[in-house]
């Protein structure tokens, strides 16, 4: 339930010297501090607890964002950013009330896109689905990478958090694909990091082509939640788009063994993706609501995206992907391969979904509620991690929706199990919860790192992280926020 | 089903039900799905969350659950949305195809607890008015005149239902498919009709709905009508979708007269003697299109009449961006509702077209006031006044 009762915003100015203010710098039509507008920013898809906003405002440029922050660190106000709220990890849910800055309305243009470096140099607002247009309508050649999420998730709320992408086995996270970001830090400044930090003025659009070699100051705002400045602006790599493409679709049969079926075809290093997904979840996307395992059937299904400038060269990696599953089967492994676009001519066209990005998986977006343990994790514990898990979710009577990737050819990979639940019916966000909270103990135990975390879970981190890393985070939080105005209480700051 | 506590009078608890057991707010809904173009009406205009659907979604839950309070700060938020369904199109989660009948259904327990959205409430004071029975306040029409002018027997084979607008409002549009309808040899009659109700589905006034349905559905039997055919989309919507949702069965047959036309000219039995010369580009009614997932027939129609040039607007068909004067937005928001028309006619006139030609009498409305408003130059026509313009033979 979300309390909607109104509180103090600040010990130092009244609520509506706050309102005059924000009026003041926004016009009134871009300030909401009405119940109803804030109440669809007080909660989120999780089942994090809700929290109400006391204002929000629609910024559409960096002057309006300075005169914010300055005016809320004098008053210690809370700033929470906001793009399309469709993180699962309750990031947007102000803890401790505040002002909501949804950029997705103002802020979300394409400022630039260099073809010859291949990047896009994009305000937080812009939503992949936006992207995505621009480029083929425009720059055919170039593509980006698209997460499972729905189009309209917020492309720098991906990146800046470390999210997924669909050529995660050839670049690993999102976070890696950043070549430069614009912050406003506490005090006001505007900071920008990255190959454009050179010149005094606005940085010239073609200057965002490099992160590296200075001090890579990114660190202090990737990963962060929003708790240490307002990221501004963000330039993102984007990728040749080959011409010549094709997915392999393999069935798995037996539980652990899909596990090293992705961690050896990664190997291959020829492959753009590689995600697999328990067999519930196929029926899941082929609209089967509350799937239940048939005796026989295979354990996972693994799409393997490949793609090749020529025909030639997908020939050759189709060969060698093909030559790796070969051998995976010589040595036992019991799999199905097929041709994922004539799959989905047969089954279901739905399946498309999962090729087709960025797109609605009907799997996420059924029920009124969807949580998860989204973690980075060591691929060498895969089998231990599903194996434990798939009797968890058997013994809370959940579906099984297991969701794997492996990064970077295999460097490490990605262990995420979701849950779909009904919000509103008596009992059921506090039975997930329990669940979910069971499969987080399970996996933080076996070295797993969840990314996008809501404050539940960062209390457990806090409790198993080394100390030093502790102080040294709570340290760079105080130098960067000394007034906690920075989307406050996340990683229970 | 959810466990959520809705009251039984409420017509559409089944569909705020469904608010609860569906939307994880994915945004999905705001933009055309695939397209990525601005969609939404509402949410373009208002911006804040709760102007979209998902929004409005939240709203439902918040509202029933009583973590919102019913006052007149939620009155835009559940009222200015015309209900274009370009939502609907573009959601991709089992409860899509049930957007707008969330949203009417939360109107309907809107009224009741804090009356309607400004100058809503005289669309039900003029329909329910014994002098009117239209939401123009116009004093009603029994027909009689026109069955008369266009020798019309008291029972045939066909209905023609004009509607409110058609009547009252675009009489040009009523006149050419009663001349069509006659010059096509088609045995109907007119009813002296009361509103369809569509004006009060839409703004949540549903409390005297099921009364007009019985009536108009008497009427239309004591003719002997086998078939029901109108020129206006919302009618069509109404008398096709609506009117089994509120348990009103009915045996006969609906058309929109672009079927009508569409089958003949299939049947090879229109034959063109004239043609028109002109860049014509079509405006998608919500109610025909989205609603009612008619998209071609239309343009079929277009492409079939000699010299007629049909150009496409970017957005069009199920992307088509709203005329807005739907959902109670032409009376509560009259000067919104004029922007909303700006935009179609902005990327109308983007097509080099001369007449901006639609289904629909009051997308035809709205269009032209904003034509006239804004200077656009367009000549506003519905598809039937195109062909009455025309020479042509209907064969039997």
């Amino acid at each position: 339930m979300t309390e909607t009762e109104e509180k103090r915003i600040s010990d130092k100015i009244s609520k509506e010297n706050v309102s005059n203010e924000l009026i003041k710098i926004f016009g009134g039509e871009n300030v909401s501090q009405r119940v109803v507008d804030l109440y669809p920013y007080s909660y989120d898809m999780t089942e994090c607890e809700a929290k109400m906003p006391d204002f929000v405002v629609l910024p559409e440029n960096n002057q309006q964002l300075v005169e914010l922050v300055k005016f809320c660190n004098s008053n210690s106000i809370p700033i929470v950013p906001y793009i399309t709220g469709n993180n699962v990890g309750g990031l947007t849910i102000p803890q401790q009330g505040g002002i909501i800055v949804d950029f997705s309305k103002k802020m979300n243009r394409i400022l630039h896109i260099n073809e010859d470096m291949m990047y896009a140099l994009l305000e937080p607002g812009v939503t992949f689905g936006q992207l995505k247009k621009r480029l083929d309508d425009n720059y055919p050649n170039l593509r980006y990478s698209y997460p499972y999420a729905p189009p309209y998730a917020g492309v720098v709320g991906n990146a800046i958090l470390s999210g997924m992408n669909n050529l995660s086995c050839k670049i690993g996270s999102m976070g890696d694909s950043i070549n430069g970001l614009e912050v406003i830090t506490a005090n006001g400044e505007i900071a920008r990091i990255g190959s454009c930090f050179y010149g005094k003025e606005e940085a010239d659009v073609d200057s965002w082509w490099c992160r590296y070699p200075m001090p890579d100051l990114m660190g202090l705002f990737v990963n962060w939640q929003g708790m240490t400045g307002l990221v501004t602006k963000c330039a993102v790599q984007l990728w040749p788009n080959p011409a010549y493409k094709k997915t392999f679709l393999a069935l798995v049969f037996g539980l652990k063994d899909v596990a090293s079926v992705i961690r050896e075809v990664g190997k291959t290093d020829v492959i753009d993706d590689i995600s697999a997904v328990s067999t519930e979840v196929v029926k899941m996307t082929v609209e089967i609501p509350e799937p239940k395992k048939v005796p026989g059937e295979p354990d996972f299904a693994a799409l393997f995206p490949i793609s090749g400038k020529t025909k030639k060269l997908l020939d050759a990696k189709s060969e060698i992907v093909e030559a790796k599953f070969e051998e995976l089967k010589k040595k036992g492994k019991n799999i199905i391969i097929a041709d994922v676009d004539e799959f989905a001519k047969i089954f279901n066209l739905r399946v498309r979904c999962h090729l087709d990005l960025p797109a609605v998986l009907l799997s996420l977006v059924e029920y009124s509620g969807l949580t998860w343990f989204g973690s980075y994790a060591p691929i060498h514990k895969l089998e231990e991690l599903i194996e434990q898990v798939n009797i968890i979710f058997q013994k809370h009577k959940v579906p099984a929706f297991i969701y794997m990737k492996i990064m970077k050819s295999g460097h490490y990979g990605i262990f995420r199990p979701i849950i779909r639940f009904n919000k509103y019916k008596d009992g059921e966000e506090e039975r997930i919860h329990h669940l979910l909270e069971e499969i987080t103990d399970f996996c933080i135990s076996k070295g797993c790192i969840p990314y996008k975390t809501p404050t539940w879970m960062t209390a457990k981190l806090r409790k198993k992280i080394n100390p030093g890393w502790l102080n040294l985070f709570e340290k760079i939080k105080q130098c960067m926020d000394p007034n906690h105005i920075f989307n406050p209480g996340r990683w229970n700051t | 089903m959810t466990e959520i506590e809705i009251s039984d009078e409420i017509m559409g608890k089944k569909f705020i039900e469904l608010a609860f057991d569906h939307c994880i707010k994915c945004s999905t809904c705001k933009y055309s799905y695939k397209e990525f173009m601005m969609s939404c009406p509402s949410g373009e205009k208002h911006l804040f969350e709760s102007f979209w659907a998902s929004g409005r979604i939240r709203t439902t839950r918040g509202l029933i659950l009583g973590e919102l309070e019913w006052n007149d700060d939620i009155k835009d938020v559940i009222f200015a949305c015309p209900t274009c369904g370009a939502c609907m199109d573009a959601c991709q989660a089992p409860h899509a195809d049930y957007i707008v009948d969330i949203i009417e259904s939360l109107r309907e327990v809107a009224v009741k607890e804090i009356g309607p959205a400004k100058n809503q409430e005289k669309l039900i004071e003029r329909a329910t008015n014994p002098e009117m029975w239209n939401p123009y306040g116009e004093p009603n029409s029994n027909n009689n005149d026109l069955k008369e002018e266009y020798n019309l027997p008291d029972k045939a084979e066909w209905v023609y239902f004009i509607g409110c607008t058609s009547n009252y409002r675009q009489k040009s549009l009523r006149d050419a498919t009663l001349r069509f309808l006659k010059k096509a040899n088609i045995d109907f009659t007119l009813i002296d009709e009361h509103c369809c109700t569509s004006p009060m589905l839409r703004t949540g006034q549903v409390e005297k709905c099921k009364e007009f349905m019985q009536y108009n559905i008497e009427k239309i039997e004591e003719t002997g009508a086998s078939k029901v055919i109108t020129s206006c989309a919302g009618c069509y919507r109404t008398l096709k979708k609506d009117f089994k949702k509120f348990g009103i069965e009915f045996d006969f047959e609906v058309l929109h007269t672009a079927e009508l036309i569409n089958d003949l000219i299939n049947e090879n039995k229109i034959e063109f003697k004239s043609d028109f010369k002109k860049k014509v580009t079509y405006h998608d009614p919500c109610h025909l299109g989205r609603h009612m997932n008619i998209y071609e027939i239309p343009r079929a129609i277009y492409r079939s009449i000699p010299g007629l040039e049909l150009v496409e607007m970017e957005r069009n068909k199920n992307h088509s961006w709203c005329c807005g004067a739907g959902g109670g937005v032409k009376i509560g928001y009259p000067e919104w509702s004029l922007e909303i028309s700006e935009k179609r006619l902005r990327e109308a006139r983007e097509t080099e077209a001369v007449i901006l030609s639609s289904t629909c009498p009051f997308c035809k409305t709205n269009l032209n006031d904003a034509n006239e408003k804004f200077n656009f130059g367009f000549e506003v026509l519905d598809l039937i006044e195109i062909i009455d313009g025309l020479e042509y033979k209907v064969k039997n």
